[in-house]
């Protein structure tokens, strides 16, 4: 057991650095020049020009850039270019917004596919389970913005209410429930929105893991021993069908950090995705790697503790 | 079977929570009468945040709007978009002149000279003794001091490097012994007046002045470099234009401290140091010195003439006592920051502004809003509105969703959302032509767009009419040369190029092409075949893109299109000069300097004349302008420039886009009478095209307005 964390955290950190140099490069390598040095501003002289690649270090070789940035960033001083400001100060509070997004979409993700999973798969071929099928691929395939843009439009002009940010602007001074009724309200679209896709493919997941499990010998034991039907669906196959899903959860972690990008930008949710995504867009390089370094680190981490909670829920597993 | 029960019920009673929280959201009536308050909030939509909140540092257009507010100038431009004071109340503009006797030269009539008799030369002429040319008396007449500045030796060091690589620079040191010089103080600028005091003293008088002869170099290695010393030490003569601002007195900054002179030093040095990175540098690199002449008056004197130079002086004035070097050290030591490394850029002001504008800041959440509140001490009285709110929301078309839900009011709004309004009796819409040009460019380096002939016949084929109606939604008008359409610079006597396919063909058979039999146009056995480019991501740009291949196929040139990523296009094409013609756009100043996106000398890989336009006389005049400091003739050169450039179509110019605004009627002007009752007047845009000229004056009501007829 021991031994199995100690080699699989070494194999990660192995695994980071070399996701550290991929990334470095990428964005390095990659055309276009932060807005700082944009060459076609006619105020800009070559001078200055000059002095900001000097300031932001792209006179010297990549490795040394290399070197600096991440000594930067561990020893936490690395800053922003466009607003000098701490970049893991900005991530935190970004992360702070995207949380609850975050947490309302898993949420809604979770406890709808259940339900509905688990019901096209005891009615399998019927009805509902053909119509569940038609919306989850009709869901899969819908591409997130437009649909965003669709329920934008329904909501606003037949219901005339605001839906874009994190909260009603010029509210005043309302009282306290009511803005943080306000807020839920603006939670809500962009994390359906964004759940709506989860909730498709997990529910079919959920589908055919159920199917599977009702197929197995247990469940006809426990038919035959004259087990009521509702109970060899919800204890006896749910329990067995649960297991691959108790690992997903180590790796929505990612998740966090990720974001969404094209939700977040559409409802000018000032999360992290956003932040992420417009770093990209005006090449501020320290931004982009940081959130990269995170979500890399994330994304190892979730993989780690997918493994160990196998361990825990499954007793057939011994390392 | 309670798991089932849990199952069913979690999701159920999640989403009517979440659902509910909807009775709780009010809708855009509910929003003014629920919360009066609302009424004098101005929120206004952004596609971007600011990035910093210094005048002197910022320079994306979100930042400026934000400064704008919050800070002011000496000086802006009022309706007509002539200079008014601000911060300034007025300002005089005079001109010091030098030049150094020549002492080798010959002046018709009393042979050589010294200083003394060379200024009594200019007196007498002054007073009307010898006979002139009517520039030379006007110029004469300008004249208000005559005085002579004695010779006198001095030692100049300077550090030069005698490779790139070198890493110390070595002294230098040089020993001159400058001659006699003569100052002529001048009522206003006047950049001929060398050339024509040449009529009394010499054809050669100040060309024929060498220099080199007046200096020595104490190391023989830099002796190469003499020349170069001699015209920058001591130049034959000098044009130092002078302005005089005369400040507005008791001004306060947002923390109450009173504004004078020193700011405005303070402000031109911190723009100047080069710790600061300021982008401003090149506008202010002319300066020579700024004087405080007292605490409400400063003299800035300029190195030489440069007549855009009056025009920075809008730049937000910054407040000395919050950001001079004891300030910064205190605010380093408090964060516990490097001393030597911690400068402007580094401070928290730049986050939390504090300027004498109109607007005090409040507070600002990172791409979520910046939010001020007007400032009660504001020296032409507070403005109507109690806030202002500049939310970022970075999506066109949900920015419009959130102007329909009442919580913002104003956007920017696009033509085709224009469009969409003009007939809702709830709202009031205004256009009218930006700062900006969009154009078809040429690389006049290679064949056959080095024939002016070819360059027209392109541009007549295009249909411009028709791309402002269809894709413009007619919110564009025509543009024939590089100058702001509503200055008195852009010359409206130059007809757009028609629409005239025949005429096209006819021009480019002038220029040696006929068609073949496929219908190709062919010269010498080789096709009319090139390549438009453009930047993908700006669906104007590709609309257009595919409107002119398809014109120029009409008349038989084989074009071929392609979409660039941004700076894939900028690197390798643009800075390059590798295309054949592409499609690009400028936005400009109101100044009419268009020295490097014109002058012949800025053809070079990465600069911005990557069309290749070389033309003598145009050089000439882009030089006048930049030195000329009347209006009146500025707009004159300007005239004769555009003129040249709309003869030679470098470009094809197409259109200038006109800015949007839509706005709910219940905002309107809200000004008091002399018995102290409010009067409401409708917003409308001047006479420039700018709408929101008067928004300290705004002010939304709770019911529509009605208006007389006349108002």
């Amino acid at each position: 057991m021991l031994s199995f964390i100690g080699r699989s955290v070494i194999q990660k950190i192995i695994t980071l650095f070399f996701v550290s140099i991929v990334s470095f490069l990428i964005i390095h390598l990659a055309p276009g020049k932060p807005s700082q040095v944009d060459p076609l501003n006619p105020k800009f002289t070559p001078e200055i020009v000059e002095r900001f690649r000097k300031e932001f270090h792209l006179d010297k070789p990549l490795y040394v850039q290399y070197v600096y940035f991440y000594r930067d960033l561990f020893t936490g001083k690395t800053v922003s270019w466009k607003d000098n400001q701490s970049v893991l100060g900005k991530i935190w509070e970004r992360f702070l917004n995207s949380l609850p997004l975050f947490i309302v979409g898993t949420i809604i993700t979770w406890t709808l596919s259940f339900p509905i999973g688990i019901r096209s798969a005891i009615f399998r071929g019927r009805f509902y389970d053909r119509s569940a099928t038609f919306f989850s691929y009709l869901l899969i395939s819908i591409p997130g913005f437009f649909f965003a843009y669709i329920l934008i439009i329904l909501v606003v002009t037949r219901f005339h209410v605001p839906v874009i940010g994190m909260e009603t602007f010029g509210l005043g001074d309302a009282s306290g429930l009511r803005l943080v009724m306000d807020r839920v309200w603006h939670l809500l679209i962009p994390s359906v929105l964004g759940a709506t896709g989860g909730i498709a493919i997990l529910s079919r997941y959920v589908r055919s893991q159920m199917l599977e499990v009702e197929g197995q010998d247990y469940i006809r034991t426990a038919r035959a021993k004259g087990v009521p039907e509702e109970q060899v669906h919800y204890r006896h196959a749910l329990r067995n069908a649960l297991l691959p899903f108790v690992t997903m959860f180590g790796l929505i972690l990612p998740g966090l950090i990720g974001g969404s990008v094209i939700i977040e930008s559409i409802f000018s949710w000032p999360g992290i995705g956003r932040m992420a995504y417009e770093a990209i867009l005006a090449r501020d390089y320290p931004i982009i790697l940081t959130v990269n370094f995170i979500s890399a680190v994330l994304v190892l981490a979730g993989t780690f503790v997918s493994d160990l909670l196998y361990l825990v829920v499954d007793p057939r597993i011994r390392l | 079977m309670t798991i089932r029960r849990v199952l069913i019920f979690a999701p159920t009673l999640l989403i009517l929570f979440l659902v509910y929280s909807y009775f709780w959201v009010p809708t855009y009536e509910q929003q003014t009468r629920g919360n009066p308050d609302r009424l004098n909030e101005y929120i206004a939509a952004s596609i971007g945040d600011a990035s910093i909140l210094n005048p002197i540092l910022s320079a994306d257009s979100a930042s400026s709007d934000i400064n704008s507010m919050v800070f002011e100038g000496l000086i802006d431009r009022d309706e007509e978009l002539r200079f008014r004071g601000r911060l300034a109340t007025s300002w005089e503009i005079y001109e010091e002149a030098f030049f150094y006797v020549n002492e080798g030269a010959t002046i018709p009539g009393i042979g050589r000279a010294g200083a003394q008799k060379v200024a009594a030369l200019i007196q007498r002429a002054k007073a009307g003794q010898f006979p002139a040319n009517p520039e030379l008396r006007a110029s004469l007449d300008n004249i208000s001091d005559i005085s002579t500045i004695s010779a006198g030796e001095f030692l100049v060091t300077r550090y030069e490097k005698k490779k790139q690589e070198d890493k110390e620079p070595e002294e230098v040191k040089i020993r001159v012994s400058a001659p006699a010089r003569i100052k002529l103080v001048l009522n206003s600028v006047d950049q001929d007046l060398f050339e024509n005091l040449s009529h009394i003293l010499g054809k050669d008088y100040f060309s024929g002045f060498n220099g080199q002869a007046y200096l020595s170099v104490d190391d023989e290695r830099w002796e190469e470099k003499r020349a170069a010393y001699a015209d920058e030490i001591l130049p034959a003569t000098e044009h130092n234009p002078n302005v005089m601002f005369h400040l507005r007195p008791n001004v306060k900054f947002h923390d109450g401290h009173v504004f004078d002179s020193k700011d405005v030093k303070f402000t031109f040095e911190a723009i100047m140091n080069p710790k600061n990175l300021s982008p401003r540098i090149a506008d202010y690199e002319p300066v020579k010195r700024v004087e405080v002449v007292d605490s409400l008056t400063v003299r800035i004197v300029y190195k030489r003439l440069y007549s855009p130079a009056l025009g920075t002086w809008g730049m937000g004035i910054l407040p000395e006592h919050l950001l001079n070097d004891e300030a910064l050290k205190k605010e380093a030591v408090m964060l516990g920051k490097d001393i030597e490394k911690f400068a402007m850029r580094q401070s928290s002001f730049n986050r939390h502004p504090v300027g004498c504008g109109p607007f005090v800041f409040q507070e600002w959440k990172s791409d979520q809003y910046i939010i001020l509140d007007r400032f009660g001490d504001y020296w032409e009285g507070p403005a109507n509105y109690k806030q202002y709110t500049y939310r970022i929301v970075p999506d066109l078309l949900t920015q419009e969703m959130e102007f329909y839900a009442g919580t913002i009011d104003s956007y920017n709004v696009q033509p085709h959302q224009v469009e969409r309004l003009r007939g809702d009796p709830k709202y009031q819409n205004f256009s009218g032509p930006s700062f900006g040009y969009t154009y078809i460019g040429y690389n006049m380096r290679r064949e056959p767009f080095n024939d002016p002939r070819v360059r027209r016949a392109l541009s007549m084929a295009i249909d411009v009419d028709k791309i402002i109606k269809y894709i413009l939604y007619g919110q564009g008008e025509r543009i024939t040369g590089p100058f702001v359409k509503q200055t008195d610079y852009y010359n409206h006597g130059i007809k757009p190029v028609p629409y005239d396919p025949e005429g096209a063909l006819k021009l480019l058979e002038e220029a040696g092409w006929r068609r073949d039999k496929e219908g190709w146009l062919e010269k010498d056995g080789k096709r009319f075949q090139f390549t438009l480019i453009t930047n993908s991501g700006n669906d104007l740009r590709k609309a257009i893109l595919a409107i002119a291949q398809d014109a120029w196929k009409q008349i038989g040139i084989d074009v071929r299109t392609d979409l660039l990523e941004w700076s894939v296009f900028i690197q390798e094409r643009v800075d390059k000069a590798d295309f054949d013609a592409l499609i690009l756009g400028w936005r400009m100043g109101i100044e009419p300097d268009l020295y490097q996106i014109w002058h012949s000398s800025q053809t070079n890989p990465y600069q911005l004349n990557f069309v290749g336009f070389k033309n003598r006389k145009a050089d000439d005049l882009i030089i006048k302008i930049r030195q000329e400091y009347d209006h009146e003739g500025q707009a004159a050169f300007c005239h004769r420039l555009h003129e040249i450039i709309a003869r030679e179509q470098p470009y094809t110019f197409l259109y200038v886009t006109k800015w949007t605004a839509v706005l709910d009627k219940r905002i309107v002007i809200q000004e008091t009478d002399f018995q102290g009752n409010p009067v409401y007047k409708k917003i409308t845009p001047t006479k420039t095209g700018n709408f929101t000229f008067y928004f300290n004056k705004w002010i939304k009501l709770p019911e529509m307005p009605s208006f007389s007829p006349e108002g």
